[in-house]
This record gives structure tokens, C-alpha cells and sequence, in this order.
């Protein structure tokens, strides 16, 4: 499967990571010298890789390089790569070991951080499809910062007056306009992954994603807002 | 048992137990009684230190030189502690770095000190049901799971001068969950409602495939058991003091007393509807008081809600709803209060699980969690969560956050930091834990300075620091500068602990200590001992030595010179049994005084069923 998705990216790989991209040889393993199917953990001995302390996310947790996933397989493959690499198991290994199982179950749980929630996940994906940062494009869908000030207007104000029932309103908007962003997110890498091969078409829609996914963490900002306000209350 | 033993300790604020892990699953250390706990309370005697149930009887008589609680003092400053300070009969010093120290009769010592008198009390009893001859060198310490990196590496500085490797410090309502779901193979969501001493936490796990993974965590290292216990306390010396007089001042002794008689009732109104407390003042007053089980769920009530809101935060944190919550698993002895279980029962809308002994099942999970580390257990797994998230200071005084609290441990961050001016070499860095946008509102973990920075123009060098919190939820931070190559050396000066040199030394100092002619270090103890005696009678003479008759007197002003011969001597025995014979021949004296003394205070002698 992971041939599969490396074949249909591949073009977008070379032209957009800086940094070299990996298993074009298969990688054995150094403890019993089996051919390993990813570079993070031994699919015989169960040995961890010295390259899993710097693979990407979804190398580290076996997933394919997309948006659309699901969840429960994301927290199988955790917990799975967890009972290989957590230090617990390694307590009585050498100090290089031990600190090796530190790294990368580190890493593996920043991995699973990030996967599991989707608008990490996307910006992840984003960076690593060579997206521009929010840090460099702040933008934000047309119309969208005009209807969020609107709203933090209306959540000030229900703040103010005391106003259980119109928070709770507000929460729920928010929450839903946030859900809407996720799956117009989703849509867009979907549409991304079925027009790899054309630049114009891919940048548009990287650009697009980048103005999405601001978007998504303003209203998180003021989602969390609102429900602060409305446990404050309750 | 094999080499690799490694022993499972809950170091608690009230008691303090052990357990192994056996082929049969975790044991608890129970003494020939079959007793498994020690009271975490210690004695500074003229016969030596003791710890446990015999250190806990003497608490009343000798209040400053018998020390409990001493977890509430764990990586905390003086002014961390106002809120505790003024119940507690010893004397609490300022210490080194922003720490403190209990004097005991001139003796300074820190809570990492006292501390790991207790852990060396329970290492010896479980060798002493080991195979003979063989000793504990390592262990696995709980702590609340909502300790900061202070109180952490306070435990594990405990442990190393108690001459113990801490391989691991796992979290109390962790160490529970791993207990109650190690036989049930099904999966499920637990939340562990743990109410110490000293203590609350609440954590909310998954369990799968044998897989414990915590969600969430929650909780307040100041509130527990003792709270319910002041609220009492309060109680009774208000109403003393309208009966008796306003100005009436309550010596160590009494508060101890009035300590007792707290959580004798406490414990008494979780089995009875009402308690009577009836405390024995000077002159023939009696002050006789009942409490019911509604007054006392009254005084109670605003600490229980306060655990509910945590509950509540937690399984927010957790996104969860009280219906997702399988099962609730209840620890601590607190937890035997019937408001604790009443409400954590509406909260949660089902019966909490209270079949295991609160008071062992976390030691229980300590071992286990011991047999994972010694490679004895491989089914089983622990992902814990750092409790609190970890920033920097950042200009004008702001945090800038790097671990987000809840985050599964290990955990990783890294930051760039630059310099300011040209040819600048060190950096200083204010790393800090807390959930507060202010660095001054967070818990201060120290200072880094990053020195070794190669001089280059300002804003030039790229130093890149890398925030490690271990799977003890415990820092370390490395540092390397990204256009050099270099890394750059790290200096931490903790802001509430020991530095690594004051633990190595204590380390050396308790070394010495087992190693050393134990009679001479007694001897030293003896000499103080018996000059605070010998002080005291002085006083009293002066006082109260109309009082005696003159063969009275004879005999105390010779058991007072044999004191003094004895003292400059090196026979520990000797001076023991003249100490014991001036007290004996002074006890006339301390009859006068202490009657003089109680016609001014209360004195606490039993309390009576209803």
C-alpha cells in the first residue's frame, strides 16, 4: 500500500522535499539482518530502527500520506509501535538503547498527537506537501474574519450580560462552522491527491488549504473561548 | 526472590507501603502482624530515630522532634506552605534555593532527607522478608500524579539518599488503575478518584489490549484528608476558646492532641451517625463536644465539591462525558468518607469500585509497574501524562508554552533561542510548569543558562534547546548551537530543589552515617538529648522547685550530676539510663508544671463512643 501512494507522489516529492526520501532501498534490519518493510521497527524481532527517531509521522506510525484516515487505526498502530518502543521495556538495555527508546517514543507520541486530531494532522500534511507556514501566509477565506468578529462580538457581549443559554448558542455555531472547515479541508486534500501532477492546480490548492486550516485555529481560538465561558458559568 | 527485584513504593503523606512484584502477581509487604502499613512519621528520640506506628505514638509527648506530612513539604518553598504551616506543631525553616527544612531540636534537615528516613525504614523491612542477606538497591516511587518536576525530583533525590535507584516514578492514581485492570482483560474507561492525606488527583484511562493509557489528569497537591481533619480542628478550638477564654494558647502538644482527636472523629463518622470528643482541661474543665455526621459533611462539603470540579475538568480534558466513564476506582483512605463516595457517586451517575484496599492498591501497581521495568512483566503497559504544561518566559514576562499539559510522556520540544548583543556567549532561559499566561503566576522549575555559545553578532547564533520530559514526567534539557555544530553547555539552577551536589553529599553524609560506629553517632544524639534535658530541669527548679520535698531534691540534684559525668563520657548506655533516671527524678517538677500549664490550656486524653 505504501508503494502504491509513494508511486502516485512521487513527482511532488522530489520537486517539494528538501530532505532525502527514504526506502528507495529496502532497509535491514541490524539485529537479525531481516528486510525490514519500513525503517521504523523489525517486522520479525521487533528491533527499533536508529532511523524512527527522525521519520516523519506517518512513517513512524505505518500510515499512508493522507488526510482521510481513521481514527481507531491511527490508535491501533500507537499502541501497537508503543509496546516496541517505550523505554519501560528497555529499562535494563544499555544507556545508547534506552536513549534511543527515549527518542523515538517521544517522537511516536507526537506522532499520535498530531494524527489524531485532524486540523494538526492537516497542517502537518500541508508542511509536508510544501505548503507555506502560518506563519508566512496568515490569510484567511474571504468573508470569514468579518463573520468571526461578528461572532466574538456576540460571544463578548452574551459573556458580558450573563447569558448562559446564548453562549452555549454560540459554542454550538462555532462548533459547527469548525466541522464545515474540517471536511472542506478534507474535500480539498482529496482534490489534491487526484491532481498531483499539475503545479498550477496544486499550489491553488495548497494556498487554499493553508487559508482553510487559519481559519480552522481562529475559530478553535474562540470556540475554546466560549466554552471557557460557558464551565465558568455551569 | 530473584536479583532483579525491584521494589514498589507508595511514599504517602499519612502511610507509607511496599510491594513486589511474584510470579503470581503483586504482593504487599506485610510485617510478621501482617501489617502493611507504616505510618510516614518520625521520631527524634533519645534512643535513636524511630519510624512508623512507634514514631506516631509519641507524637503527642514530643511534638517538635516527631515529624509527619512530610510530603506536603516536597520541592515547596516557605511561602508555598502558608496555607499548612500553622498546623503543624515542628518547626519549618527556610532552606537552600527556595526550599525548607525542618529543624529538629537544632538539626536542620531537608524533606528529601526526612523522606528517605521512611524509604530506608521500608527497604529494610522488605529485606527483612526477603531471602537473607539479600538487599533492595532499586525502586519504583509513586507520586500524585499532579506533582510538578520539583516535587518529582525531590522524590527521587529521597530515594538515592536513601540509597535506592529510582527507576521509575509513577503517578498514585496511575500506579491504582494498573492494580484494578491488570485481571480484567475487557476494555474500558476508568477514572481513578484518589484522595490522600495530602493529595487529590483524578485520571481518566483508556485500557486496551492491556495498554494503559491516560487521558487526562487532574488534581491539587494541597488538598486532602488533612483538610477535613483542620475543618474539625477549627471547630474545637473556636469553640474552646469561646468556653475558656479567647486568649487561650494551644502549646505543640495540645495541637498535636487536637490533631489526633480530628481524625479519630473523622474516621469514627464514616462508620457512626455522631462522635463525642471529650477533652480533659486543667483544673477539672472538662470541654465535652458531639459532632454528627451532617455537621461534619457541612464543614466537609466545599473540599468534596472542589475534587467534583476536577473531576469534571478532567474528563473535559479527556473528551469525555461522566457516561463514557466505565468504571470509577476509588483510592486513598479518604475515600472512606460517605460524602467523598456519595459524591463522587452523583458525579459520576454510577456506584464507584471500592472492593481493593484504597490504602494498597497503589503500592500494588507500583509493583507492577516495577515488573514491567525489571522485564519480568512484558503484557502490560503504562503511557502516562505530564499533568502540566511546560513553557519559557518569554519577553515582558509572558509564557510561551512548548508541552501542552495532558501530553503522553515521553515528550519532546525544542526551541531556538538567539543572542541579544554582539559576542554574547550565554543565554539565560526561565523554563516554568503551570497553566497561567504569566510567569509569575506559574511554578518556577529554575534557570538554564546556555553558556559556550561562539562569539558571533547579535541575533547570529541559533541555539537550539531541546526540552525532554522523561517517562518520569521529570525535565532535561540539551542544547546546541545549529551553526557551530557546538553544543552548548547547560547550567540549571533549580528554583525549588537540591542541586546535584547537595545530593551528592547528602548521599556521602548518609553513607557515612550506616557505615560509621553507629554508637558514636548515637553518642552526639544522646549528648543534645540530654542537655535539652538538663536545660529544661533548670528551668524547672527555678520555676516549680518549691514544690519538692528535700529528699526530692537530693535525689534529682544527683541524678542531675550523674547526667552531667555520664554526658562527658562515651558509654551510649550509660548516659541513656541517667537521662531516664533525671527524668524520672524530675517528674515531680513536670507534674507541677504540667498542671500549671493545663489550667491554662487543654490537654486531649480519650474519646468516648456515644
Amino acid at each position: 500500500m505504501r508503494g502504491e501512494f509513494l508511486g502516485v507522489n512521487l513527482t511532488l516529492w522530489e520537486s517539494n522535499m528538501t530532505e532525502s526520501h527514504e526506502q528507495a532501498t529496502p532497509v535491514k534490519c541490524a539485529h537479525c539482518d531481516k528486510t525490514m518493510s519500513t525503517p521504523v521497527v523489525c517486522d520479525y524481532c521487533h528491533t527499533i530502527g536508529p532511523e524512527a527517531a527522525v521519520a516523519d509521522h506517518f512513517t513512524l506510525l505505518d500510515l499512508p500520506r493522507r488526510f482521510d484516515l481513521d481514527p481507531a487505526e491511527i490508535h491501533r498502530k500507537f499502541l501497537a509501535l508503543s509496546r516496541h518502543a517505550h523505554p519501560d521495556f528497555h529499562a535494563e538495555d544499555t544507556p545508547e538503547v534506552q536513549q534511543l527508546h527515549l527518542k523515538v517514543s517521544a517522537a511516536l507520541n507526537d506522532a499520535y498527537r498530531t494524527l489524531k486530531d485532524p486540523a494538526a494532522r492537516a497542517a502537518y500534511l500541508l508542511s509536508l506537501f510544501g505548503g507555506k507556514s502560518s506563519a508566512d501566509d496568515k490569510s484567511v477565506p474571504d468573508g470569514f474574519l468579518g463573520a468571526m468578529m461578528m461572532m466574538q462580538e456576540e460571544l463578548a457581549d452574551a459573556i458580558e450580560a450573563d447569558d448562559h443559554a446564548e453562549i452555549t448558542r454560540i459554542a454550538e455555531v462555532l462548533k459547527t462552522q469548525h466541522d464545515g472547515l474540517v471536511r472542506r479541508i478534507g474535500t480539498l486534500f482529496e482534490q489534491y491527491q487526484e491532481s498531483v501532477s499539475c503545479k498550477a492546480v496544486v499550489d491553488d490548492l495548497l494556498g487554499e488549504l493553508r487559508q482553510q486550516l487559519n481559519a480552522v485555529s481562529y475559530a478553535k481560538k474562540l470556540l475554546l473561548q466560549a466554552t471557557n465561558a460557558e464551565h465558568a458559568h455551569g | 526472590m530473584a536479583d532483579n527485584l525491584i521494589l514498589g513504593i507508595d511514599l504517602g503523606t499519612t502511610n507509607s507501603l511496599a510491594a513486589v512484584m511474584t510470579p503470581t502477581g503483586p504482593e504487599i509487604v506485610r510485617d510478621a502482624d501482617g501489617a502493611s502499613l507504616v505510618p510516614s512519621v518520625i521520631a527524634f528520640g533519645a534512643g535513636g530515630v524511630t519510624v512508623g506506628a512507634e514514631a506516631r505514638a509519641h507524637a503527642v509527648e514530643n511534638p517538635t522532634a516527631t515529624v509527619y506530612s512530610v510530603k506536603r513539604l516536597m520541592g515547596k518553598s516557605v511561602d508555598d506552605l502558608a496555607r499548612v504551616m500553622d498546623v503543624l506543631p515542628y518547626d519549618v525553616t527556610p532552606g537552600k534555593h527556595d526550599t525548607v527544612c525542618v529543624n529538629v531540636q537544632g538539626r536542620h534537615m531537608s524533606p528529601q532527607e526526612l523522606s528517605a528516613i521512611i524509604l530506608r525504614d521500608i527497604k529494610t523491612r522488605a529485606e527483612a522478608i526477603c531471602q537473607p542477606g539479600q538487599k533492595i538497591t532499586r525502586a519504583v516511587i509513586t507520586v500524585p500524579a499532579y506533582f510538578d518536576d520539583s516535587q518529582r525530583q525531590a522524590t527521587r533525590d529521597a530515594g538515592r539518599i536513601a540509597g535506592l535507584e529510582v527507576c521509575r516514578i509513577v503517578n498514585e492514581p496511575t500506579a491504582a488503575a494498573l492494580a484494578y485492570g491488570l485481571d480484567r482483560a475487557e476494555d474500558a474507561c476508568i477514572a481513578v478518584y484518589d484522595l490522600g492525606g495530602g493529595t487529590f488527583d483524578v485520571s481518566i484511562l483508556r485500557v486496551s489490549g492491556g495498554v494503559f493509557e491516560v487521558l487526562s489528569t487532574q488534581g491539587d497537591t494541597q488538598l486532602g484528608g488533612d483538610d477535613l481533619d483542620r475543618e474539625l480542628i477549627n471547630l474545637l478550638t473556636e469553640e474552646i476558646r469561646s468556653q475558656f477564654g479567647a486568649e487561650l494558647q494551644f502549646p505543640p502538644a495540645t495541637r498535636q492532641a487536637l490533631r489526633t482527636f480530628a481524625e479519630a472523629t473523622k474516621v469514627r463518622l464514616s462508620t457512626e451517625e455522631s462522635a463525642t470528643v471529650e477533652v480533659a482541661l486543667g483544673g477539672g474543665r472538662v470541654f465535652t463536644r458531639t459532632i454528627t455526621r451532617d455537621e461534619f459533611e457541612s464543614l466537609a462539603s466545599k473540599w468534596v465539591d472542589h475534587t467534583i470540579e476536577h473531576c469534571a475538568r478532567a474528563l473535559r480534558d479527556a473528551d469525555l462525558g461522566p457516561q463514557d466513564i466505565d468504571q470509577v476506582v476509588m483510592v486513598g483512605g479518604s475515600t472512606r468518607v460517605p460524602l467523598v463516595r456519595s459524591k463522587t457517586k452523583d458525579f459520576f451517575q454510577r456506584e464507584p469500585y471500592t472492593a481493593v484496599n484504597p490504602d494498597e492498591i497503589v503500592a500494588l501497581g507500583a509493583a507492577v509497574q516495577a515488573g514491567i521495568l525489571a522485564g519480568i512483566k512484558r503484557d502490560t503497559l503504562l503511557l502516562d501524562v505530564t499533568p502540566l504544561s511546560l513553557g519559557i518566559e518569554t519577553l515582558g514576562g509572558a509564557v510561551g508554552k512548548l508541552i501542552m499539559r495532558n501530553s503522553t510522556i515521553p515528550c519532546q520540544a525544542a526551541e531556538t533561542f538567539s543572542t541579544y548583543v554582539d559576542g554574547q556567549t550565554s543565554v539565560d532561559i526561565h523554563v516554568l510548569q503551570g497553566e497561567r499566561e504569566l510567569a509569575k503566576d506559574c511554578r518556577s522549575l529554575g534557570k538554564f543558562q546556555l553558556t559556550g555559545i561562539p562569539p558571533m553578532p547579535a541575533g547570529a547564533p541559533r541555539v537550539q534547546v531541546s526540552f525532554m520530559l522523561d517517562a518520569n514526567g521529570i525535565l532535561g534539557v540539551s542544547a546546541k548551537e545549529l551553526r557551530s555544530g557546538k553544543a552548548a553547555s547547560v547550567q540549571i539552577t533549580p528554583a525549588h530543589g537540591l542541586t546535584h551536589d547537595e545530593i551528592d553529599s547528602m548521599v556521602q553524609e548518609s553513607y557515612a552515617h550506616a557505615i560509621e560506629d553507629l554508637n558514636a553517632h548515637r553518642l552526639i544524639d544522646l549528648r543534645n538529648e540530654s542537655e535539652r534535658i538538663l536545660v529544661a530541669i533548670d528551668k524547672a527548679i527555678e520555676t516549680s522547685g518549691h514544690v519538692l520535698s528535700d529528699q526530692q531534691r537530693q535525689a534529682l540534684d544527683a541524678a542531675v550530676a550523674d547526667l552531667k559525668t555520664k554526658r562527658q563520657q562515651d558509654d551510649c548506655d550509660a548516659v541513656y539510663e541517667a537521662m531516664g533516671a533525671a527524668n524520672e527524678a524530675a517528674t515531680p517538677l513536670t507534674e507541677a508544671q504540667m498542671d500549671d500549664v493545663l489550667s491554662q490550656t487543654v490537654k486531649g486524653r480519650k474519646m468516648d463512643d456515644v
